[in-house]
């Protein structure tokens, strides 16, 4: 097999699919995009494996979890059902609570920064949203019929834009309380994540920030006196692509 | 538990710590089990043995710490139920070897588009079964990465490999995966 002048190194091989998962730092990348450029043997594999991520991603039906599984780990634990209502009103409220107070014992010795606090707050929009029956209030992917939606519900309507090209279509919209002022939040989409974006109206709150919170990850940046807070449980390096993304659109 | 939590406390942090990861741990046993209902009783016990040990998470990430959990109660399960799926990757190693100098190398074969083509109007079915074919240490690699979406890091703390590994395991898993559809249209 040493005879085959084409014969790709495995190593290489292997940085292709490092390069196509968005794992190489950026000069690596580089090196690596032009080795694919120039081999023929490594831009197949390249191709291949993208067309194959995509059908992975796309075409397997999702493996959702039966409800009553849900409620045996419920009454295992012992988390027994109060309501009629599903527990999952109880238990978001409780969490709600528990982020408002700080995050409950894992941080309540800490007095959060506002940056923190904005942070948990924004948390727990997402969380009331993942337990909800649908993440958001309103569904649509038509960002000239999301914009509208806020009209009358918030002072202003936040920046909306497009970005189901680029892997992250608009799912909807809702309106979450944080420090006590309604703040407008787009929900995007992710394969079978979500991102909620808020827009807060910008008093001086913290810098651009990741922060990570009971494994969720926020990313925070501010322009034109807005400052915005994208959470998900998405890597951070797939949440700062897309608000690099957002940031980066063409205002609507 | 340990650290003088109360149940209620307990509860309170499972709730925020495992419950919102629950979809994704199914989905995770599901494909490492194969099967439903075998998922379920994976599901269940690793959420048992998550909030026995609830006390015990670092507070980093928690969806890496269910999934870990998940992972290793699957590993359990299928030591006492399917033990012949417990195969080290050394095995593989040299069967696919084997297979390389067998088809000449993954470069002598490909050639771009018109497999390409083939791949994209594939059949679910046919890429399920390739999917449940791979060997274990292969398959988790490639459910977690291209079906999870989780970064090499991440996937490199849940199976406590290095992130090399996870890379070349990640390479081996699509590549046999391509093989086997290629091998069907043959």
């Amino acid at each position: 097999m040493t005879n085959d002048s084409t014969r790709v190194p495995d190593d290489d091989s292997q940085l292709v699919h490092a390069y196509l998962d968005g794992e190489l730092d950026p000069a690596h990348a580089i090196v690596v995009g032009r080795k694919i450029a120039a081999s023929p043997a490594l831009a197949a594999e390249f191709e291949q494996t993208r067309t194959l991520r995509q059908a992975l991603r796309e075409h397997l039906p999702p493996r959702t979890l039966p409800p009553h599984l849900r409620s045996r780990i419920e009454a295992a634990v012992g988390m027994r059902r109060r309501w009629t209502r599903p527990s999952w009103q109880a238990l978001a409220a409780s969490i709600a609570i528990a982020f408002v107070l700080g995050g409950g014992s894992t941080w309540a010795v800490l007095r959060p920064a506002a940056g923190d606090r904005t942070a948990a707050a924004v948390l727990d929009g997402h969380m009331r949203g993942l337990m909800a029956p649908h993440p958001s209030d309103m569904n649509s992917s038509e960002r000239h019929t999301v914009k509208p939606w806020f009209n009358g519900r918030i002072p202003q309507a936040p920046r909306v834009v497009d970005l189901a090209q680029e892997g992250f279509p608009l799912i909807g919209a809702r309106v979450d309380v944080i420090d006590n002022t309604p703040v407008p939040t787009l929900v995007y989409g992710r394969r079978l994540h979500i991102i909620s974006l808020s827009a807060i109206p910008d008093e001086g709150r913290g810098p651009a920030a990741r922060r990570s919170i009971n494994g969720y990850n926020v990313v925070s940046w501010r322009e034109n006196g807005v400052s915005y807070w994208a959470v998900s449980d998405l890597g951070f390096g797939e949440l700062e692509t897309f608000a690099q993304l957002f940031r980066k659109a063409p205002t609507g | 538990m340990g650290v003088g939590l109360s149940d209620e406390e307990n509860r309170k942090q499972f709730a925020g710590i495992v419950v919102p990861h629950l979809s994704e741990a199914f989905a995770v046993a599901s494909w490492l089990t194969g099967n439903r209902t075998d998922a379920e009783d994976v599901v269940q016990e690793a959420c048992l043995r998550a909030f026995r040990a609830i006390g015990s998470f670092a507070g980093v990430n928690a969806r890496a710490w269910v999934l870990t959990i998940v992972r290793h109660t699957a590993y359990s399960w299928l030591a006492k139920n399917r033990p012949s799926e417990i195969v080290a990757v050394e095995d593989f190693l040299g069967e696919e070897r084997l297979t390389e100098q067998c088809i000449g190398g993954w470069s002598a074969t490909v050639t771009s588009t018109p497999e390409t083509a083939l791949l994209a109007k594939l059949d679910v079915r046919r890429l399920e079964a390739a999917i449940a074919a791979l060997p274990l240490a292969f398959r988790e690699v490639l459910i977690l990465r291209d079906l999870q979406g989780l970064e090499y890091r991440e996937i490199a703390e849940v199976t406590t490999l290095p992130v090399g590994t996870v890379m070349s395991r990640l390479a081996r898993a699509r590549r046999r995966i391509i093989g086997a559809l290629r091998t069907n249209d043959a």
